[in-house]
């Protein structure tokens, strides 16, 4: 297990904060949630919820999770 | 004949521990026990379901004037008669009670409830469903998980894109690297079917609603109090104004715990009409419009050292949700959790996408996703071993779980026997010699959970209460939620509070499954009551037990040091067993100073700082001898061992029910119980077509009992019977890899499939 993360990134959407922190649990945590506000929150980042969650269920690794970890930290710098 | 040995056995104790026989036994085999289906109660009418003949419709209109023109047809109800509740039992996530019992605007798999007629007989009743006109607007159908998922695939649930209904991820520890460690990667699609719960006493209630607003429902299910509150939910009544009795059960499992048409229909119908009305289903309405097993499709990518340490595994599972949610949520999650198991992985990563279909529900079954779980995995581990050429017991014991072991987020193991089931199994392979050309022994091994600790149904209430009140005359009633379903419940609570009061169990009345008298429990799913009611059991016994004592050391004199016992009815010094009195008596003195109050104990339990899943894990191995007919592809059971790890064990004759009866289910769903489903309609819904097995197909079903000591368990004990379901299709899968070198990746293997594999084999040899 990884390790507790000094600046945690909180959800976008609902401010929780997951597991560890980072923004791959973050990414996990959004799809997990999967409800309406998450699910608009990731459309309007450019990238589709339910295309992202079909790649994930259909291909082995963690591509999704990871494109949407990358919005989200993208998303973080922005602020 | 069946050998049941019980290795490590403790002895300190004086009813637990023994063989004792269900003390609903006796009522049982002379027919005096009252089933729901025995129910009669004065004015009482017979009710019958209209069924929806297709997977996907509109309903735009509903005539059943017709119908009630038939001498003896009492009423008719349809969705326009009830409040149009959304109910389901994951009652905390209101996204996931998609289900009406009676839908007002579409019907989503065939067989669903469209409208229900009561009439003075059930013949009557089901002549009037051929008078009630239903249009319908048919709808395109989508009946398998990987086309739902599709863009144009339609759309079942509102709101639910490409019909997936629930998502699950577990993962620990950085599973991408820990591939990267792995020597050897192997990567295999499974397929797993369902199968139907197949209750000797099929979905049954009477209910009787009065002008006092109160309703009354005889119901044959797992959990009173889930019955009590979901209908009191979609009834839009308080709880305390309903009472559900379900005394005996015949059978549930995982199929009963949530609410059906029977019980749904006959209390709507019974609100219209003022008068009782009973619904029995018919077993081929069971087999249609109940629920199923959870039919899954699995991805397993797992990476191994070559020695056989496992580094990394990963599964995409997608499961066949049916037309609503269920218990099928669970079943997803457990599923994922189970594939881990009884293994420690650096690296686990599982993602389970549960997808609506217009096919029958899938729910939860006995094993909870488990079976399929193990179906994939132990197949999996056995080629892997095959492929490095390792043993495939000793690669397995390597990896295994031990005592103290924490599941990386999800769970700690205070208790583990697993090492010692791969010795008895190795005993008994060795035993058997040299087998015959066209037999060959299986594996597999899993570990199960003792009740779960999620709260998804969102009581307010503690999982399980117990309470014990002292009669005069020293007997005593045992107050318990805890469901008995003919799995011996009943007799457990009966042994846990005879060992921590001190007297016999022929001293205990069980009173149960009713929810006026009854505390709350949820009841019997998840291997959850001997852990969980055992322990408010065992609490509530042990606090009358003390009150009791405190007047017996106040009339001893006993010098302070010196302490008081109860055993096999006597209350005596523990160090001078002698000196003492009878129960019964100080029950007498302790009612006068009481001035005349009964000692009334209570208990209660409810799983805290355990983890995810469950407060404890039981553990296994299983082998099962395998003999096949090459020329038909039959498949013969010929011998099965089993050595099992379930703590304490508290009654030796329910263990060796729950596991004979959890391995006849679990090799059903291995290779006999087949549910092939033809544009949303299953095809076999009788028991000519539906294969089970029978008395005369049943190998010896021989037990090596491991006793260990669970922490968190009444006595030390935890799960039994329901872990048992998980390892057998896999044990036959392996069977026969070792007899023709086929791998099997769909359950149930029927003939045809491993003659295919036979000839496919031939084939690719002669290439």
């Amino acid at each position: 297990m990884s390790e507790p993360i000094s600046d945690p990134v909180i959800c976008p959407v609902c401010g929780k904060k997951a597991k560890t922190g980072s923004a791959i649990d973050c990414a996990r945590h959004m799809f997990g949630t999967g409800d309406k506000p998450h699910r608009e929150w990731v459309n309007a980042q450019g990238l589709s919820f339910i295309d992202l969650m079909i790649e994930q269920a259909t291909t082995p690794g963690n591509a999704s999770y990871q494109i949407l970890a990358e919005a989200i930290e993208k998303a973080r710098a922005k602020k | 004949m069946n050998k049941y040995t019980v290795i490590n056995p403790h002895s300190k104790f004086t009813v637990l521990n023994t063989h004792v026989h269900n003390i609903d036994g006796i009522a049982k085999v002379t027919g005096r026990a009252e089933y729901t289906f025995d129910v009669k109660l004065p004015g009482m009418l017979y009710g019958k379901i209209l069924r929806s003949p297709h997977p996907h419709a509109k309903i735009l209109n509903i005539d059943y004037s017709r119908a009630l023109e038939i001498p003896g047809v009492y009423g008719v109800v349809t969705g326009k008669d009830t409040l149009g509740v959304k109910q389901g039992i994951w009652r905390r996530y209101k996204d996931l009670c998609d289900e009406q019992i009676l839908p007002l605007d579409k019907v989503r798999y065939i067989g669903e409830p469209v409208a229900a007629v009561a009439a003075l007989t059930e013949e009557i009743a089901e002549k009037a469903l051929d008078y009630i006109d239903v249009e319908y607007e048919v709808l395109q159908g989508v009946y398998e998980p990987l086309d739902a998922i599709k863009k144009d695939a339609p759309e079942i649930h509102e709101g639910f894109e490409r019909n997936i209904n629930v998502t699950r991820h577990i993962e620990w520890g950085e599973v991408e690297e820990a591939f990267d460690e792995a020597e050897y990667v192997r990567e295999d699609w499974f397929k797993c079917g369902g199968q139907a719960h197949m209750c000797m006493e099929t979905r049954a209630a009477v209910s009787s609603y009065t002008p006092e607003k109160k309703m009354t429902i005889y119901s044959s299910n797992q959990s009173a109090y889930y019955m009590q509150a979901l209908m009191a939910g979609v009834l839009g009544m308080r709880e305390g104004d309903v009472r559900v009795l379900a005394k005996y059960v015949g059978g549930g499992f995982g199929g009963k715990f949530e609410l059906d048409g029977a019980i749904f229909c006959s209390a709507i119908l019974s609100m219209k009409l003022f008068r009782p009305v009973k619904i029995v289903y018919t077993r081929e309405e069971d087999f249609i419009a109940t629920k199923r097993r959870t039919p899954m499709f699995y991805y397993v990518r797992t990476g191994v050292k070559k020695d056989g340490t496992f580094c990394a595994r990963e599964a995409k599972v997608f499961t066949n949700g049916g037309a609503y949610t269920g218990m099928g949520a669970t079943a997803l999650y457990l599923t994922g959790f189970f594939h881990s198991f009884p293994y420690r992985w650096k690296g686990y990563r599982y993602d389970g996408y549960r997808v609506y279909t217009n096919t029958l529900p899938s729910t939860s079954m006995r094993g909870f996703g488990a079976p399929q779980a193990m179906w994939c995995s132990e197949q999996q581990i056995e080629w892997i071993a095959a492929d490095l050429g390792l043993d495939p017991i000793e690669m397995r014991r390597m990896n295994s779980h031990h005592e103290g072991y924490e599941v990386p987020g999800q769970a700690t193991i205070a208790s583990c026997g697993i090492d010692q089931c791969y010795d008895e199994i190795k005993t008994w392979i060795a035993s058997k010699g040299e087998l015959p050309a066209n037999r060959a022994i299986g594996l597999s091994a899993c570990g199960f959970m003792s009740g779960g600790i999620f709260n998804w149904f969102d009581t307010p209430y503690s999982f399980s209460s117990a309470v014990v009140t002292i009669n005069q005359d020293g007997t005593v009633e045992l107050h318990v939620g805890a469901q008995e379903i003919g799995q011996g419940s009943n007799t457990t609570m009966a042994i846990i509070c005879a060992e921590a009061l001190g007297v016999k169990v022929g001293d205990i009345k069980v009173h149960s499954g009713d929810t006026d008298h009854c505390p709350a429990d949820l009841g019997a799913w998840g291997s959850r009551q001997t852990l969980m009611t055992g322990n408010a059991v065992k609490m509530a016994a042990e606090d009358a037990k003390k009150q009791l004592l405190e007047f017996a050391y106040a009339q001893s004199g006993l010098n302070i040091v010196y302490d008081l016992d109860i055993k096999d009815g006597w209350v005596h010094a523990i160090a001078r067993p002698e000196r003492g009195e009878e129960f019964v008596q100080l029950v007498r003195k302790a009612l006068r100073g009481k001035d005349g109050q009964r000692i009334v104990g209570r208990g209660y339990y409810t799983p805290h700082r355990k983890g995810m899943i469950s407060p404890a894990y039981s553990y296994m191995l299983q082998g099962v001898e395998v003999e096949v007919d090459e020329e038909t592809g039959k498949i013969k059971l010929v011998d099965s061992m089993t050595a099992h790890d379930c703590g304490q064990p508290i009654n030796h004759l329910g263990l060796i029910g729950q596991l004979e009866g959890a391995f006849s289910m679990a090799a059903g769903y291995g290779y006999l119980e087949y549910m092939p489903y033809e544009d949303g309609k299953l095809m076999n819904p009788n028991l000519v077509d539906y294969k089970m097995i029978r008395a005369t197909e049943m190998p010896p079903a021989n037990i090596a009992e491991i006793d260990t000591y669970e922490p968190e368990g009444p006595y030390g004990a935890k799960e039994a019977g329901e872990g048992l379901t998980n390892p057998t299709a896999a044990a036959i899968g392996n069977a026969l890899f070792h007899l023709f070198g086929v791998q099997m990746k769909e359950c149930p293997v029927r003939p045809e499939m491993i003659l295919n594999a036979l000839k496919e084999k031939k084939e690719a040899q002669g290439k």
